[in-house]
């Protein structure tokens, strides 16, 4: 093919998408539509699995709160005590003072107006094996072992349930992703086929005043590519402001679980991915739904 | 130009849309293929385009053998045949120039070359005012004079036109056959398919008649209908003789009964014949390495 074929190919391509307005507009709209869905619903599952990945250190960990009146001396006995107990791997404490000063540089208008510090010295100790942390808390807030111990919780608590139910939502999420991508072929190749199906009497004109089969399939192809690399840029668009409008939301809700979690996927990332994707779904789709009609002579 | 030997097409097992055709036609010459709905016109040209291929029989048109031809040369073959349709066919996307230069694009010819060629054929077929026009700005004798023009542009050895005026009304109709009449007179063999029988008998050419799939009739300098006594009715399976006639019709007539003025010789305005006479005075001009380059 010589390049004054070609330069004539790629304007017939455009001059296609801008004559056949109404036909182009269909078929960039269902693309956006199915991308955005689809390029959703893949990021959520991406930023839950990331979220769920970070948080297996306090997944295993059990925190006791001992009576603000415990001197240091008590302390160190209770977490000697507590040391000795089957399960009981590394024992961090977080003394008084140093809670109190955190909580001052995070809240400090709720600080100041208290006199003194209210806090008591915490011991997270860790789990050698996260499935025994109920029996743990049971056994630490004994009062006849540990009658320094006011309060046990374990991070599981709330955990638990939460990640629980980010498995559930990832494993949901992921399906999802997998079911809408399928449907997402469909329904781009589905709307390829209409575009192309309505251009039969085009290509079949074509092949009657002698032109080869490439020559008719290369701008048909272009078309398919433009509207799958177009939907998806728009996608990819929708897809970012609406993710950073949840992680705003999120972030103002001060959710310790769903912290701020960097993720490894970047906005280039994302619509580079949904752009691939996009252009492959044009290429295959128009592909396949041409077939039909060139392979009549 | 074109030679069937002994050719039959049959469709998944029923009649046979053409049984045992054998017909030759030569170079330069005019022929109307005439009969009824469903007696196999559109499928002898098929054949003759390379649509259809025979189910039995010989087909070769333009030098090329239809029975072994290669699919990817189906093309380049087509490049020497212009097509025109019933419905006209034209893109309707494109402007009156363009659709008449795709015919050349898709054979790669250069821009300039195609420059110089459209405004010459929109000039020959009567269309030179409108090359900005879309095909649903036009009447349908406007568009089919475009349609001829694509057809004609790359200047092939033979035309074929399946009803060209199926959709037209009588004046345009004969407005469409003497511009095709001036056409062949430059050399150009041209086919055409019709069941409209004023202007195969106003043009009095070769007529290939066709019945339930069998030629029944081929005669020189022919009208529509052949004149036979009321009485005589033919079966369909005989056998054709070139002067036997095998149909009857009230409205049959001869030369000699056609209205004063309305007889074979077409009537083009003096500036159509001129413009038809300089497009192909131009085309055996044409640089011959433009028409390898083409292929």
């Amino acid at each position: 093919m010589s390049f004054g074929s070609l330069l004539f190919l790629i304007h017939e391509a455009f001059l296609n998408i801008r004559r056949n307005g109404l036909m182009s507009l269909a078929a960039l709209g269902t693309v956006t539509i199915a991308l955005t869905v689809l390029g959703a619903s893949l990021w959520t599952a991406y930023r839950i699995n990331e979220i769920a990945q970070d948080e297996p250190k306090t997944f295993n960990e059990v925190d006791v709160f001992l009576f603000a009146a415990t001197t240091r001396d008590q302390t160190n006995d209770v977490m000697a005590r507590l040391q000795k107990r089957p399960n009981v791997g590394h024992i961090r404490l977080v003394p008084k003072e140093t809670a109190w000063a955190e909580m001052q540089s995070r809240e400090p208008k709720l600080t100041d107006a208290v006199e003194n510090n209210p806090l008591p010295d915490k011991l997270e100790v860790e789990a050698v094996d996260p499935g025994q942390i109920d029996r743990m808390v049971r056994t630490f807030g004994n009062r006849t072992d540990f009658p320094e111990v006011e309060n046990v919780t374990a991070a599981s608590d709330e955990v638990k349930i939460l990640l629980g139910a980010a498995r559930l939502v990832k494993a949901i999420g992921l399906t999802a992703a997998l079911c809408l991508f399928v449907a997402t072929l469909f329904i781009v190749n589905n709307t390829i086929r209409l575009t192309v199906f309505a251009r039969r009497r085009e290509i079949k004109i074509m092949q009657l005043v002698g032109a080869t089969p490439g020559f008719i399939r290369f701008p048909l192809l272009l078309e398919g590519v433009f509207h799958g690399v177009v939907g998806a840029m728009i996608a990819g668009g929708l897809v970012l402001y609406g993710g950073y409008a949840v992680a705003r939301y999120v972030h103002e809700l001060k959710t310790p679980l769903l912290g701020d979690v960097p993720s490894r996927l970047g906005p280039v990332e994302l619509v580079g991915g949904l752009v691939a994707i996009g252009a492959l779904i044009g290429l295959v789709g128009s592909h396949f739904a041409m077939r039909r009609f060139l392979k009549q002579v | 130009m074109i030679d069937l030997q002994d050719v039959t097409v049959t469709y998944h097992d029923s009649m046979p849309a053409l049984s045992h055709i054998t017909i030759r036609v030569q170079k330069g010459e005019f022929v109307f293929v005439v009969g009824p709905t469903g007696a196999g016109k559109s499928t002898f040209l098929k054949l003759l385009y390379r649509e259809e291929k025979p189910t039995s029989g010989r087909v070769v048109v333009a030098g090329e053998d239809l029975n072994a031809i290669a699919i990817s040369s189906i093309p380049f073959f087509r490049r020497k045949l212009g097509i025109v349709f019933q419905d006209f066919g034209l893109l309707p996307t494109k402007t009156v120039y363009e659709n008449v230069a795709f015919a050349l694009r898709v054979i790669g010819m250069p821009r300039k070359e195609i420059r110089h060629k459209v405004p010459a054929a929109l000039e020959m077929v009567g269309m030179a005012h409108r090359p900005d026009a879309f095909p649903g700005q036009l009447s349908g004798g406007e568009q089919q004079r475009v349609a001829i023009a694509r057809a004609l542009v790359n200047e092939p050895a033979l035309l074929l036109a399946d009803e060209p005026t199926g959709n037209l009304d009588p004046d345009t109709s004969i407005g469409i056959v003497e511009l095709l009449s001036h056409i062949n007179q430059t050399g150009t063999t041209i086919v055409v398919a019709t069941h409209d029988t004023a202007i195969v008998d106003r043009m009095q050419k070769r007529v290939l008649g066709f019945e339930r799939g069998q030629l029944v009739r081929d005669e020189q300098d022919a009208a529509y209908r052949l004149r036979l006594p009321e009485t005589q009715i033919l079966p369909t399976d005989t056998p054709v003789e070139a002067s036997v006639p095998l149909s009857t019709g009230p409205q049959a007539a001869t030369p000699q009964e056609m209205p004063a003025g309305t007889e074979g010789e077409a009537t083009l305005p003096p500036a159509a014949q001129s413009a038809i006479t300089a497009f192909f005075s131009q085309a055996v001009a044409v640089d011959t390495s433009t028409q390898e380059a083409q292929r």
